[in-house]
């Protein structure tokens, strides 16, 4: 499938100069310092835009180990986003428990999450499995909508935020630069999860179920696996955003979050991570981009998505070893 | 109310509800089984087919009036031009990405719906437009129990199209075709079948059947609006794979007891209205985990 | 590589737009935090043109401490996570205070935000009582709350000798709080909840829910959300034979409601804020926006408008753009010059008296009940 990543667009020519080394360390570089000079280069507006991007970049590359390392369609990731984040809200806000100490339990209660729906649909054809992610997606926010313990409608607000060395995280640019550290953080994870045993594992498994399970692959561990690894990635992404915030409420993990997280995933080119993290940024910075377009902002967005997608169908940076 | 009119009631609210989702779900599992495409942009295309109706309604209510007769002749032309455009889009948006990965063109179908969805709000303001039909309130009063004529006619409309389509595609040739086309493309290519030309009935039809729909909803729920299509998409979609997607019988059987799972859902005590989505989605896993290929689907091998 | 680096700078470009547009060089900017896309984009444009007609009239008559006023629009699109992204562009352009909040679920996580940026708030239409412990000191509610909302409904209520009440809300925040605050009153007061329901916005068949509403038998029908899904509700609740009263809240004011339902708003009661046409002092008002923006002012117009000249008041009286004092103003604030009457506030911030009115649906438009 070589051929149908053009080496001759302007997008071909930057992947095929990204695997230089030569060109890659430098561009990493330059990459660096514009993340840490942004805030003071663009002003606080954009601190909180690209804060918001950095967040997706995070939730996209967990629902890329689901969706692009392994192959599974999941409609509802949303749902993990929300576990973590209402973890902090409970334990955290109301229990009164540290904010380091929840991180784990959270972690742990997403894992749980990731189990509970994976075990018993992992061997459904994908399309059943997009459908029953969704049903979870809505479950969770059904319930998270209709219980007393997470708020109700209203959601939790006025949750504290963590202290970390005797530093508080406070300000919009604190945040921005924790949300850096998570997105690197998630980056390296990525990286390292391809290359490792399970990576080629997952590879295995979307090319040829059949054939890796002959090769001795335990399909549904593997997939398991996978979903647990992604829903860890949304449970931190949501206790970081919990904090952020201040305020949770159902509505920031509905369907259409699920769904915009999924885009950035495919629009960027799935299983790349230059290409989810792109595509993270492109899904959120386009749309305020947008802002001033007014009322049919959201039409210009959805037919420039249109476009990119019947010019590049396999994504701004397709992998390239398919 | 005694507990047989409310039982008798539930039930009625649960087929007129379902005959909506089946109508629906129908063209997600017609697009489904012969593309392996799930048109997330369906949902849209019964708002566009509501407003459409709205558009012929208020042409032709000087001569025909704004009652049934009005009302079928818009939902008959609304299916025809609707289906025009699910052949457009499937032309424009879905056409050349068929060598894609399938997981690209949910983005244009997600595209696809955006686009529509956002017309309709830049044409509409966001606001909610009278549909300008006038059916009346009549019915029958059976003790408690009251069934309107509007519901009459409407399960029965339904119940025809969904007949009519049964017929065309067990009797005719490109009934056949469609389900040849279904089972293995590149054969049907070599015994001389224009592919092409079946996926574009198969979208016309589909998209048709879901400008019924939108019809009928406008004229019976009284207003359309812009979003209209995003809960009843996700609903038809939930009740195609519930029959099992791929399989035409199976989403009319999906999307009856979609229909009939929450309006029960809503009296339970304990479910309530407030849980009954859950309620309904948990029945759907259940389903899925004792029946990976949902009611009525037929097991296939997958491949990505 | 010159493509490569032209692109490049096209890009760096186009992100530098993102940081808003420059501070304002001279006279002063006043943010206006509405919906202007998105379902509730009317309501959100009919504020807007409010505070935009305010402040018209505040730069003819001399501006604010002798500076002219503009105004700068923070889309919030009725969604809490787009609000966050709104208030952040309002708050780094520099603007002295804000005006506006429709949607109380996106006006929520903006408390924070103004607060932390330290921008004098005048939340001129969100009423839920979720906003009150959330507010810290630089947000003013001009519109009376739900608490107050939930004391008139139980006055009505009890003086129709209503004694066992259906509440149906609609999943988000405000409805749910109304609804939740209206149940828990209701049973204080001795009387009885047949039924409480829940249903989801855009949802169009609401026939389970009425045959659930009718068999729990209600005397009356409190529906606590927005015009759209309860004007769907209540001719449902009519088509289907239900012949109890029907009442809503604040959120279905809107003369759409008629539209929706029909004939079957006919006689419907609302517990609304003072809108244009019930105001006496408000018919200049309603002439002059009728005149500029060719269509009349909706039910959160005399408000916002208020808000704005109330703002506009309390800079003059705290003489300077200090965001300290200008909250101090507000605070103490006795403002007789708004149309939909007086405002000052209490120890929460929220207005110190109840603006509630009744309407009853007559001919298909609301009139004042009794």
């Amino acid at each position: 499938m070589i051929e149908r990543s053009p080496i001759n667009s302007p997008m071909g020519r930057l992947q095929g100069l990204w695997d230089r080394p030569g060109f890659r360390w430098p561009a990493l570089a330059v990459v660096l310092i514009l993340l840490v000079v942004a805030p003071y280069l663009f002003g606080p507006y954009a601190t909180v835009i690209l804060t918001n991007a950095l967040l997706y970049v995070v939730l996209a590359l967990g629902l890329n180990v689901v969706v692009g390392y392994a192959g599974l369609l999941d409609l509802g990731y949303a749902a993990f986003f929300a576990v973590g984040a209402y973890t902090i809200g409970i334990v955290h806000h109301v229990y009164g428990l540290d904010f380091w100490l929840t991180l784990p339990i959270a972690v742990l209660a997403a894992a749980v999450a990731g189990v509970i729906i994976g075990s018993p649909t992992l061997r459904l054809r994908s399309d059943y499995l997009a459908i029953v992610t969704l049903g979870f997606g809505e479950i969770v926010r059904f319930s998270a909508r209709n219980l007393d313990i997470t708020g109700g409608a209203s959601g939790i607000s006025g949750i504290e935020r963590p202290w970390i060395f005797g530093w508080r995280m406070q300000s919009t640019l604190d945040f921005y630069y924790v949300f850096c550290v998570l997105a690197i953080l998630a980056v390296i994870a990525s990286l390292r999860l391809a290359d490792s045993r399970l990576g080629r594992a997952w590879l295995y498994v979307r090319h040829d179920e059949d054939a890796a399970e002959a090769m001795g692959i335990d399909r549904v561990k593997v997939k398991l696996a996978a979903y647990v690894i992604g829903a860890i990635y949304g449970s931190i992404a949501g206790a970081f955003f919990a904090v952020n915030l201040g305020a949770i409420s159902p509505e920031s993990f509905s369907f259409q979050q699920s769904v915009l997280i999924l885009m950035a995933v495919i629009l960027g080119g799935m299983g790349k991570v230059p290409g989810v993290i792109l595509g993270a940024f492109i899904v959120i910075l386009a749309p305020e981009l947008l802002r001033d377009v007014g009322e049919l902002r959201l039409l210009v967005f959805a037919a420039g998505l249109l476009l990119v997608m019947l010019f590049r169908p396999e994504g701004i940076w397709p992998s390239r070893r398919r | 109310m005694a507990l047989t009119d409310i039982v008798l009631q539930q039930l009625v609210n649960g087929l007129v509800l379902g005959s909506f989702y089946a109508l629906v779900a129908l063209g997600y599992t017609m697009v489904f089984g012969v593309v392996k495409l799930l048109n997330f942009a369906h949902g849209e295309v019964y708002m566009v087919g509501g407003f459409a109706g709205f558009i012929v309604l208020s042409l032709v209510s000087g001569t025909l009036g704004s009652g049934w007769s009005g009302v079928a002749v818009s939902m008959v032309l609304a299916m025809i031009g609707v289906g025009f455009l699910g052949v457009l889009i499937q032309k424009i948006a879905y056409q050349p990405m068929l060598s894609a990965p399938r997981l690209s063109i949910l983005i244009t179908a997600l595209a696809v719906s955006l686009v529509l969805q956002n017309a309709v709000l830049g044409l509409t303001g966001g606001r909610y437009v009278p549909f300008g039909a006038d059916l009346g309130f009549g019915g029958v009063n059976l003790g408690n129990l009251f069934i309107s004529y509007n519901q009459f006619i409407l399960v029965g409309t339904a119940g025809v199209l969904m007949l009519s389509l049964e017929l065309f595609i067990s009797r005719t040739q490109y009934g056949r075709a469609m389900r040849a086309v279904s089972i293995d493309k590149d054969m049907c290519r070599l015994m001389g079948i224009d592919v092409n030309r079946v996926i574009a009935v198969t979208f016309f039809l589909g998209s048709g059947l879901a400008a019924a729909a939108g019809t009928m909803a406008g004229a019976y729920y009284g207003s359309l609006w812009y979003f209209m299509g995003f809960l009843i998409g996700l609903k038809a979609f939930t009740a195609a794979v519930i029959g099992g997607i791929g399989s035409i019988p199976g989403a009319m059987l999906g999307g009856l007891i979609l229909g009939l799972l929450e309006s029960f859902g809503t009296q339970i005590p304990g479910i309530g209205s407030a849980w009954k989505d859950v309620f309904s989605f948990s029945i759907l896993i259940l389903v899925l985990v004792f029946k990976p290929t949902g009611l009525l689907g037929r097991s296939e091998q997958e491949r990505m | 590589m010159t493509h490569l680096l032209q692109k490049v700078a096209a890009g760096l470009l186009l992100a530098g737009s993102l940081s808003g547009p420059a501070m304002a060089q001279d006279g002063m900017t006043i943010g206006l935090l509405v919906p202007t896309s998105g379902s509730e984009a009317t309501y959100g444009q009919d504020m807007a043109n409010a505070a935009e007609l305010a402040v018209e009239e505040i730069n003819a008559a001399g501006g604010i401490l002798g500076q002219q006023v503009s105004t700068i629009v923070g889309d919030d699109a009725c969604d809490p996570q787009q609000s966050v992204n709104a208030a952040s562009k309002l708050a780094s352009s520099g603007v002295v205070g804000v005006v506006g909040g429709y949607c109380s679920g996106a006006t929520l996580p903006t408390l924070k935000i103004f607060a932390d940026a330290n921008i004098p708030f005048v939340i001129t239409a969100a009423n839920s009582t979720q906003l009150i412990p959330a507010n810290s000191g630089n947000a003013f509610m001009i519109n009376s709350t739900g608490n107050d909302q939930v004391a008139k409904a139980l006055e009505f209520f009890n003086s129709k000798n209503i004694n066992t009440l259906a509440i149906v809300d609609q999943g988000d925040a405000y409805s749910q709080d109304l609804a939740n605050l209206t149940k828990q009153r209701w049973e204080e007061s001795g009387k009885t909840v047949a039924t409480t329901e829940t249903v989801n916005k855009g949802e169009q068949d609401y026939s389970a829910v009425v045959t659930a509403i009718r068999s729990a038998n209600p005397d009356a029908v409190f529906w606590t959300a927005y015009y759209a899904d309860g004007g769907l509700l209540i001719r449902q609740l009519r088509q289907a034979g239900y012949q109890g009263l029907i009442a809503v809240g604040d959120g279905s004011n809107s003369p759409e409601l008629f539209n929706i339902a029909g004939s079957a708003a006919e006689g419907v009661i609302a517990f609304s804020n003072p809108t244009a046409e019930f105001l006496p002092n408000a018919k200049s008002f309603v002439d002059s926006y009728t005149a500029k923006f060719g269509n009349a002012p909706g039910p959160y117009a005399p408000l916002t408008y208020d808000g704005t000249k109330l703002l506009a008041a309390a800079i003059e009286e705290a003489g300077s753009t200090d965001a300290a004092a200008i909250v101090e103003a507000l605070k103490k604030a006795n403002f007789t010059d708004g149309l939909a009457g007086d405002i000052s506030f209490t120890e929460e911030n929220t207005l110190a008296r109840s603006n509630f009115i009744v309407l009853e649906g007559k001919g298909g438009a609301w009139a004042l009940a009794e």
